[in-house]
Formats: structure tokens, C-alpha cells, sequence
């Protein structure tokens, strides 16, 4: 009797250990890694549409769960407004991923330059 | 007595386990022996450049990029937006990975601010038959170079190999692939999953970044090392 209960609490030890030390994820990525590669197989406007989407969708998502939101990713959905010629949402978008990333700094004021030296299109 | 002779046997068991586990299997280093440059410069941003495919599929290339940003950023670092900045290297046509070999790694600093630039290899993306069994293999070479001075930073390849002919796997990353095959279930051989698991190698001797929780604490990590065979 000794024997068992002493072994369902190694187990439970091995159990609890296991889960209280998987690492915390840092970040929300959503779909992104699907979205991203079904643009790769075949670029077309539903499936850039549906990585648009994947990234706002993570901006959202990371907000809800007090996350930062991933490196690169306000990066990157401001360059797709920047390709739509939709200078204030680029810039929008840049101004925030320098603001939580201040390394992307460099980067980031160099296509807001680009950005506006478009012509707006909203 | 009886009892003496039953608590040598259980040390002898355990010796035997503890040898077997040390002896056995390739030689550990720890993360701050191998790659003391990582926490001398302490780069914080980090670079991907278009791989190079060094494999026998034309198109590894542009899935294997799919993969690589998600995993860097989960060791720490600040990954700039791959599809952002490969977009840039090639509107200055640098997206051929021997000009990119050639040119000099500081420019990466002067243009987008990075403090290290990451080369990966496609060295393998294969299917092989062989009269009975197949095996899938996705092999990287992964290295990071400092803007800042030249030298290489981190460096480790992450391999996958899988049978794909059904045979039982023991390992745990055996396991993990094996779910991943499951759950894509595609009748043509899809590469993507396993070149996850293959960065997921390698990355994981990668010293961590200042958004990891473990920044700096982590010298003592041992890994396999793969120098010398």
C-alpha cells in the first residue's frame, strides 16, 4: 500500500514537472507560418488576402493576451499597404514596430521615407 | 546480509545506468564554451537572408524560408520581417545566394540596422528510395555572422531524417514528426513540417536573445556538439 501511493506521487512529481516546465510562449503566431506558405505555393489575391488577414488577425490576438506582438509583423503588414499604396496605414504600421522594437529603428525610417514619397490611395 | 547483497546490486544497476547515459552518444559542450562570442557582442537584431539551396529541389528554397522566421524570434531575438527585407535584396538584385556570399556583411548594419546576419544552407531536401524503405531528409546549415565584427557567431546544422516506409521511430522528435505527418496527411511528400523540426534543432543550441527570459543565463545548456566526429 506504501509502495503504491509512494509511486502515484513520483509519478504526479514526473507529471507536474513536465508541465510546469514547458517554456511560456513568448508570442502569438497565429496562422502565419500556413498563410505565408500557401502564398508561396501559389501567389494569388485569396491567398495574400488570408496572410493579411493571419496578420492582423496575430496583432489582435496578442493584444487580447497581453503578448507582444511578434517581431516583424506590424513590419510586415505595413508593407503590404505600403505595396496597396496605402501610405497612412504604412505608416501606422512602421511607427508601431519601431515603437516595440527599437531595433528594427534603422529599418523602419527608411520605408517610412518611401512611404511618404508616395501618393495616398486610401 | 541479504539485504546488503540487494543494495550493491541496485548501485551496481545504477552505476551502470549513470555510464551508459554519460558514455554513451556524441560529446557535450555547453552553449558558453562553443559560442562565447554570443555573449561578448550580445547581438540583438538579427537579419535572414534568402538560403541557399545547395539541395536537389529548385523550390526548397522558397518553402524553407517559411520557416525560419517563427523559431528565431521564439529564442529572443529581433528577426526582421523576411518577407519585407527579401523583397529589399532583391530589388537591389542581391538575391542569388552567391552574391550574397560575397558581399561584405557590414552593409547589412549600415542599411537595416542588424547586428548579425543569418546564413542557412539547404544542404539536403530529399526523398531517397531504397528497394525497400524511403527516407525523407531535410538538412540546414545554420550560421550567424557579426555586422559588427566579421566573425562567426553560432553555427549548427539541424537534420531531420524519416522513414517514411513505416518503420517504428523511439525518439521523441520521431514522435513529434510522426503527429506532424498525421496531421498534414498529404499524399505528396510535404517538407515543410520536417524542416520546422529541423530548425527547431539546431536553434535550440542557440544562445537566447534579450526578449528570452533566459538572456544570458544560459551558458551552462549542453547540447551535442558537432565538430568533431
Amino acid at each position: 500500500m506504501k509502495r503504491r501511493s509512494l509511486m502515484s506521487l513520483l509519478l504526479f512529481l514526473i507529471v507536474f514537472s513536465m508541465i510546469s516546465c514547458a517554456p511560456q510562449r513568448m508570442y502569438y503566431w497565429g496562422d502565419y507560418s500556413n498563410t505565408l506558405y500557401a502564398v508561396r505555393k501559389d501567389a494569388n489575391d485569396e491567398t495574400l488576402l488570408k496572410h493579411q488577414k493571419a496578420l492582423e488577425q496575430i496583432i489582435e490576438e496578442s493584444n487580447t493576451r497581453n503578448l507582444r506582438v511578434p517581431p516583424g509583423v506590424y513590419a510586415e503588414l505595413g508593407y503590404i499597404y505600403f505595396k496597396q499604396n496605402k501610405k497612412d496605414m504604412a505608416v501606422k504600421y512602421f511607427d508601431l514596430e519601431a515603437k516595440t522594437y527599437p531595433e528594427s529603428q534603422v529599418l523602419m525610417s527608411r520605408l517610412t521615407q518611401a512611404a511618404n514619397a508616395k501618393t495616398n490611395k486610401d | 546480509m541479504h539485504r546488503i547483497k540487494r543494495i550493491a546490486c541496485l548501485c551496481l544497476l545504477l552505476c551502470m545506468i549513470l555510464f551508459m547515459l554519460t558514455s554513451c552518444g556524441p560529446k557535450m559542450v555547453t552553449k558558453g564554451d562553443k559560442f562565447p562570442l554570443m555573449y561578448e557582442e550580445r547581438p540583438v537584431s538579427i537579419i535572414i537572408l534568402p538560403p541557399m539551396n545547395e539541395s536537389t529541389a529548385a523550390d526548397a528554397k522558397e518553402y524553407y524560408s517559411t520557416t525560419i522566421q517563427e523559431p528565431i524570434s521564439f529564442t529572443g531575438y529581433y528577426v526582421f520581417p523576411y518577407e519585407v527585407t527579401s523583397e529589399i535584396l532583391q530589388m537591389e538584385g542581391i538575391y542569388d545566394a552567391d552574391l550574397l556570399k560575397d558581399l561584405p556583411v557590414t552593409k547589412f548594419r549600415e542599411y537595416f540596422g542588424a547586428d548579425a546576419v543569418l546564413f542557412t544552407t539547404i544542404k539536403k531536401w530529399d526523398l531517397s528510395y531504397i528497394v525497400i524503405a524511403s527516407t525523407l531528409t531535410v538538412s540546414i546549415d545554420c550560421e550567424l555572422k557579426s555586422t559588427k565584427s566579421d566573425q562567426i557567431l553560432w553555427r549548427y546544422n539541424g537534420t531531420v531524417v524519416v522513414d517514411l516506409s513505416g518503420g517504428s521511430s523511439s525518439s521523441v522528435v520521431g514522435l513529434i514528426v510522426k503527429t506532424i505527418v498525421t496531421a498534414i496527411n498529404t499524399a505528396s511528400a510535404d517538407y515543410v513540417p520536417y524542416a520546422r523540426v529541423a530548425n527547431y534543432r539546431a536553434l535550440n543550441t542557440m544562445p537566447y536573445g534579450k526578449y528570452h527570459q533566459g538572456y544570458l543565463r544560459d551558458k551552462e545548456q549542453k547540447f551535442p556538439d558537432q565538430e568533431k566526429k
